[in-house]
């Protein structure tokens, strides 16, 4: 892939221009689903600062409280490191969002870490040095741009040689730990708007078909997110109603228990 | 004529025939990627984040391509398309989950760059729809980055 930065250098202005006397696009106002239903893509699994984002929106967020830079436990098993990795990233995001400096360059050092578990940490070097670089420097927007790249380029890197099942164990790991973080928030501050944010029945429709194509990964720790996300989609699969504080409450324990169970060892 | 100068010949006219179908050959998806990164480029100084991750793919003319994507209430999207096939014409649009139309009206189309502009009104998933209404090419590649602030 190429990195956003080399097109910063191609003209801006041609491009708004091109937006400010373009036609304004006709498109039918509604259309019927079903009937794409053959041509549709897989999901692109949310990055955790988009949900973040969206929180911060309803309201201020006490982003600290929610740090977590703690080194845990070295395993072996790949889709183990994997499923960490993708919760060490979304940490990473955390940390940005509390603009600790300390903590986000320890997480930059540890996906380097796990990368090289997975064998591609060649391809996260040089993005675990400039998060390292941003966070000195305190460029946030910098950090949260090299940490996409760091799983962008861990995924990729991932897919070519064939392991796209440890990369969408990245991606899930990413998706639990945001989810715990997003329930914790609401939990403490429930609003409806931030409840709403829960509504992602199709996400974990992917996540458990993903999961269910990887019978080769016999581990305790994906038997009991498969079982867990059993338990989380009625939660989050309303429909128009309302998701309760209630359920919120019991998203937060379920993701908070895989979360103990991805970064400690069985 | 002596055999390296042969070699020679043989070698540049090659070298010259692959440089001639170059563009046929060599475009990728990640050209069309390029395009659709141009389109977005405004956008960032305006404080919307791109994703490093992106859709992509070929279409044939009047061919259309759905993705579907999480989108949140409260962060505000904008999608971008493009293809390196210059006289090629893309575009697209974003529909809720019950199919209605659900992108805001600046949203635009121009040539072989396209982009919807959307303001989530509920969460959940959302269809995006990209199409190659036209082309001189029998396959168009195509890529779909987006952003959110």
């Amino acid at each position: 892939m190429i990195p956003f930065t080399r097109h910063m250098k191609l003209s801006v202005g041609v491009i708004f221009g091109l937006a400010l006397c373009a036609n304004g696009a006709q498109a039918p106002q509604h259309i019927d689903i079903k009937q794409l239903s053959t041509t549709v893509e897989d999901v692109v699994v949310p990055l955790p600062n988009e949900i973040f984002g969206a929180l911060n929106k309803l309201g201020t967020v006490n982003w600290k409280e929610h740090v977590r830079n703690d080194k845990g436990p070295n395993f072996t098993e790949r889709p183990r490191i994997a499923l960490l990795l993708g919760t060490v990233i979304a940490d990473g995001f955390i940390a940005v969002q509390a603009e600790d400096a300390p903590a986000v360059k320890e997480i930059g050092q540890r996906v380097l870490t796990l990368a090289k578990g997975v064998g591609v940490g060649n391809s996260i070097t040089p993005h675990a040095k400039a998060i390292i670089d941003a966070a000195d420097k305190r460029k946030w927007e910098n950090v949260r741009q090299e940490l996409d790249r760091t799983q962008n380029s861990v995924q990729q890197a991932m897919n070519e040689v064939h392991d796209e099942k440890l990369s969408q164990l990245v991606s899930l790991g990413g998706w639990l730990r945001g989810t715990e973080v997003l329930t914790s928030v609401v939990k403490e501050h429930f609003s409806a708007d931030g409840a709403e944010l829960l509504h992602q029945p199709d996400l974990l429709s992917y996540f458990q078909t993903r999961l269910r194509a990887m019978p080769e990964f016999n581990l305790p720790i994906i038997r009991q997110i498969q079982d867990a996300l059993v338990e989380v989609k009625p939660l989050i699969d309303v429909g128009d109603r309302r998701i309760p504080a209630e359920s919120v409450k019991k998203v937060n324990e379920i993701t908070t228990r895989l979360g103990h169970g991805i970064v400690m060892k069985d | 004529m002596n055999l390296f100068a042969k070699v020679l010949f043989r070698t540049s006219s090659l070298l010259l025939a692959l440089m001639a179908v170059q563009p046929a050959i060599f475009a990728s998806v990640d050209d069309a990627q390029s395009f659709a990164l141009q389109a977005a480029e405004p956008y960032v100084k305006q404080g919307f984040q791109v994703r490093e991750d992106y859709w992509g793919g070929d279409l044939g003319s009047g061919e259309k391509k759905a993705v579907r994507q999480q989108l949140f209430k409260g962060n505000e999207y904008w999608f971008w398309l493009g293809t390196e096939v210059d006289r090629a014409k893309v575009s697209v649009h974003v529909y809720d989950s019950d199919g209605k139309l659900a992108e805001e009206s600046d949203s635009w189309q121009k040539g072989h760059f396209a982009a919807a502009h959307v303001i989530p009104k509920a969460t959940g998933s959302y269809f995006i729809i990209v199409s190659v209404e036209e082309s001189p090419e029998e396959r168009t590649h195509w890529a779909l980055v987006y952003g959110f602030r």
